[in-house]
């Protein structure tokens, strides 16, 4: 599999972020440590992240939708961050066909397809997902993802 | 002669005598030696048939296919009958109170379910009490062992198996799974000596002959358990001594070298009892479950009777077929049993009074899907053996719909009739076909492949390949909006056209109507389906890009730049059509069509998965457009028949088709959710007096008028305005003036004319002045 040398390193850095998160959590702690936010290294991923992954695994939710499909973003969230890819895209994948036009669905999809180097389908999700989105500052974020797919490609 | 001379003849002889018994006695011993080499190198030989089967894998175990599990939540549409048809469809038992998995009540507006357990690609669902409450075909209320939950699962649908040779079907089960008192019904029927014989008994064949002396016929076998199983497993039905030897030996082989409990093990998961269609029924496991919906450890002794007593004669014991016969060999099965002291005078007395207790519908007696079944084995063929789908007893997850799927076959059928008769075609004359998928995850829902939906045959979703005639159009359409020079009102010319190919022929269409229509605005022209202004469109936009445009959509055949492909002159076959609309229903977004979900082992583990994918094929602003056209095709062209069944909120898409002469009739239309491609025809290829909208349309209709739709909503973006325009003079108009309409435009791909309502006269010639 191809690499390029940013997306390894991001994904090296995420799971280290990743695990660090799982670990703060099994230690039983409210995940919301802003010294880690406010770390340079963070600080480095794009701020479609924290809006759209990142900030909801940190404990402050953003979960919009029906019920069903907040509890499968939310089992997805989890398996994310515990490394359960194939799990976590599975919940995506139900959370699809419940809600076919949220854009979160894309955009964890696609970031979860970036992460494991398939920039690519990275882009179609990204593509997709700025296709549902209507919110003006939600299409920011989401063509600023996409832009960062493509430059790592 | 002297006395000595005597003695020495005698002498002789004797030792003449002595040498031809010496002889006799060699021969013998070289024949014995011989004899018992033979029969050792037989029996050798049979001892390796016997262990290769029996310790290597026993049973071809088909592939398990399943429908998809569905998800309830509270907001999901979903009518209680529709959940009530799956719970039967899945073996789920209606009761007064629910006590244990595997029924359900119903309240009202409400309903209590107990799941039974079940294993899924991706997680195990526990056995659980499900609460639903219902409003107004929606679930308002959802709980889960007393507690509100956002999502629960039904187990899915076992909707066909992928079978070895001779469609043997079985499900395994162990030993310590089975009833004593089965294990003892079947020894006392079938083989009283069978804890104390080898393999062979003497005493029950000399009890089998003394029998049939009384009876003066064949009315018992002498044969054990053992030799019972050596001949199914083993052997073929044959009537022969050398077959009845080889049987005897190979029974005494099996007792040599496996326990009591093996070879009983073995034979209650072996023996046949019975057929369900072109699928053979073995062993207890599946049958428990086939007569009676249960688990084999939940039988009771007159189901046990039942199926012990079937043992003897699967076709004339078949509580099926021939309920008299197995009522009458339970009650026999019920008088051993007592005979035996399993069971009391009493218990005896109430059970022989009991009926079968057969279920008439559980999801092991499935309704198999043939067409659907067909898709999932061509789907698979690229990653698996054949054997490996017959043998390994894979578990295949679907995303089949079994509500769709049943309403879309009755439609075909119920709806092809009606055309017969309405119409007066020869019966069984026309044919159908139809696809059913998810528009925005590309899942296969339905197939129907023929009128019969039963029917193992040809398949002609898949394989009938037939010209597409008018479904070929808004490729044509999407070629135009996606260029520069063509919006909404675009004025298309309607009138005749001729065009000469390089051999000197002369392509000439027409209208349905066989009249022109002059100038019509651009989706008016489609939503009318007008022949001649298409056709002239399409040439005016490039038969290259028309081809390009229709590669984009997911057609994977070559189609050659020849004029008539604006007219869909080329076969498709409804599937591949299907793909084609998908990507147009999902707003340019494609996504392969797939009807599996994963693939495990028979022991659940994860063998491969079809995850959802996507591709951004055409731009989503001209797809708009095009939706937004197609909904006129229902509100106001060949499809409005949609409008008198089907709620206008619903915003339903589609387009027509009806291939030269009328040969076949065709409709793929969509909701926000559902896309589905109907064909209907005739095999010969002839001519019928019907169309796309009096046909494959009333099927399309049929199949969806019961079932929740979402309503479609085009994608919008920020380059899609939607204008005031006057319609006949291609010109922005004011919302007050008369004859306006609002419609949607790309941004600087507009009339670039604006008329006030009081030009109306002015502009009136403007269409004069372009197209005389």
């Amino acid at each position: 599999m191809k690499y390029s040398f940013g997306i390894e390193f991001e994904r090296k850095f995420l799971m280290a972020f990743f695990l660090t998160l799982t670990l703060a959590g099994c230690a039983g702690q409210i995940v919301k440590d802003n010294s880690l936010t406010a770390d340079t290294s963070l600080a480095s991923l794009p701020s479609w992240y924290h809006q759209n992954v990142g900030f909801q695994m940190m404990g402050d939710n953003h979960y919009s939708g029906s019920g069903a499909l907040v509890h499968l973003l939310q089992d997805a969230d989890l398996a994310f961050t515990k490394m359960e890819l194939q799990k976590c895209q599975i919940f995506l994948e139900r959370a699809q066909r419940i809600a076919s036009r949220d854009s979160g669905v894309y955009v964890r999809l696609s970031y979860l397809f970036w992460v494991q180097g398939k920039p690519p389908q990275a882009e179609q999700m990204a593509r997709r997902a700025l296709a549902v989105m209507q919110d003006g500052e939600g299409k920011k974020e989401i063509k600023r993802l996409l832009t960062a797919i493509q430059n790592n490609q | 002669m002297s006395s000595c001379n005597r003695l020495g003849i005698l002498g002789l002889m004797k030792k003449a005598k002595r040498s031809k018994f010496r002889i006799a006695i060699s021969w013998l011993i070289k024949l014995s030696i011989v004899g018992v080499v033979v029969l050792a190198v037989v029996m050798a030989y049979l001892d390796a048939k016997v262990r290769d089967k029996f310790e290597g894998k026993r049973w071809a175990l088909p592939a398990k296919v399943y429908a998809r599990p569905l998800e309830m939540y509270p907001g999901l549409s979903l009518k209680p009958k529709y959940l009530i048809q799956e719970l039967e469809q899945i073996g789920y038992q209606r009761v007064p109170n629910v006590l244990t998995p595997g029924q359900y009540m119903v309240d009202g507006n409400e309903m209590d379910i107990y799941r039974r357990y079940f294993s899924l690609y991706d997680s195990d669902e526990e056995a659980a009490r499900i609460h639903i409450r219902f409003n107004d075909d929606e679930i308002t209320g959802l709980w889960l062992d007393g507690k509100p939950v956002d999502i629960a699962r039904l187990e899915p649908l076992l909707i066909g198996g992928i079978y070895p040779k001779h469609n043997e079907d079985r499900q395994l089960i162990q030993l310590s799974e089975v009833p004593e008192l089965l294990v003892n019904t079947l020894v006392a029927v079938e083989d009283r000596d069978y804890y104390q014989h080898f393999g062979v008994s003497l005493k029950g064949i000399a009890r089998a002959m003394m029998v049939n002396m009384q009876k003066g016929g064949l009315v018992q076998g002498g044969s054990t358990l053992t030799q019972q199983l050596v001949k199914n497993f083993y052997l073929t039905r044959e009537r022969s001594l050398k077959r009845k030897v080889t049987e005897a030996l190979m029974s005494l082989l099996v007792e040599f070298h496996y326990s009591k409990e093996e070879i009983l093990e073995t034979y209650l998961n072996e023996v046949y009892l019975g057929q369900s269609g072109r699928r053979a029924i073995h062993g207890f496991g599946l049958g428990a479950q086939f007569y009676f919906g249960k688990h084999i450890s939940q039988l009771n002794a007159p189901e046990i009777a039942m199926l012990v007593g079937m043992v003897k004669g699967p076709s004339v014991y078949n509580p099926k077929r021939k309920p008299k016969n197995a009522l009458a060999r339970r009650n026999v099965v019920l008088g051993v049993m007592l005979e035996q002291g399993l069971v009391t005078d009493y218990q005896n007395k109430v059970w022989k009074k009991r009926g079968l207790g057969v279920v008439q519908y559980s999801q092991y007696q499935r309704v198999e899907y043939p067409a659907y079944l067909d898709l999932v084995r061509r789907q698979l063929r690229s990653e698996y053996a054949e054997t490996d789908l017959t043998s390994e007893g894979l578990r295949i997850y679907t995303s089949l719909d079994p509500v769709i799927q049943r309403s879309a076959e009755q439609a075909v059928s119920k709806r092809l009739t009606q055309l017969e008769n309405g119409y007066k075609i020869e019966k069984n004359k026309l044919q159908g076909a139809m696809v059913v998928v998810s528009t925005q995850s590309g899942e296969v829902e339905a197939v129907v492949g023929d009128r019969n939906p039963r029917y193992f045959g040809f398949n002609r979703a898949l394989d009938a390949n037939r010209s597409i005639g008018s479904l070929a159009k808004p490729a044509v359409y999407l070629t135009a909006l996606r260029g520069d020079r063509y919006h909404m009102v675009s004025p298309l010319d309607d009138g005749p056209i001729k065009v000469a190919g390089s051999g000197g022929q002369v392509w000439e269409p027409q209208n349905y109507d066989k009249k022109s229509h002059g100038v019509v605005p651009l989706y008016q022209a489609m939503a009318r389906s007008l022949n001649q202004a298409t056709a002239r469109l399409g040439l005016n936009v490039g038969l290259s890009n028309v081809v390009q445009t229709f590669k984009d959509l997911g057609v994977e055949r070559n189609l050659p730049a020849y004029p008539s492909i604006v007219l869909g002159a080329f076969e498709m076959n409804p599937f591949d059509v299907a793909q084609m609309y998908q990507t147009i229903a999902a707003s340019g977004f494609q996504t392969p069509l797939k009807a599996i979900r994963a693939v495990t082992t028979a022991k659940g583990e994860l063998l491969s998965r079809y995850g959802y994918e996507v591709k951004q094929a055409v731009k989503t602003e001209p797809v708009y457009l095009l939706q937004n056209i197609m909904q006129k095709v229902v509100k106001i062209g060949t499809a409005k028949y949609l409008n008198s069944q089907f709620d206008a909120s619903l915003n339903l898409a589609g387009k027509t088709g009806t291939s030269d002469s009328q040969r076949d009739s065709w409709f793929a239309g969509f909701s926000g959710d559902k896309l589905a491609v109907v064909w209907v025809g005739q095999d010969d290829n002839k001519s019928m007096p019907i169309t796309g909208s009096s046909g494959a349309l009333r099927v399309w209709a049929q199949t969806f008028k019961d079932l929740p739709l979402k309503p479609l909503y085009p994608l919008e973006t920020e380059n899609i305005e939607e204008q005031w325009v006057n319609v006949q003079h291609n010109a922005l108009s004011d919302e007050h003036c008369e004859g306006v309409e609002k419609l949607p435009f790309i941004k600087g791909h507009m009339p670039t004319q604006t008329s006030s309502c009081a030009q109306k006269n002015e502009l009136k010639s403007w269409w004069s002045r372009v197209f005389n």
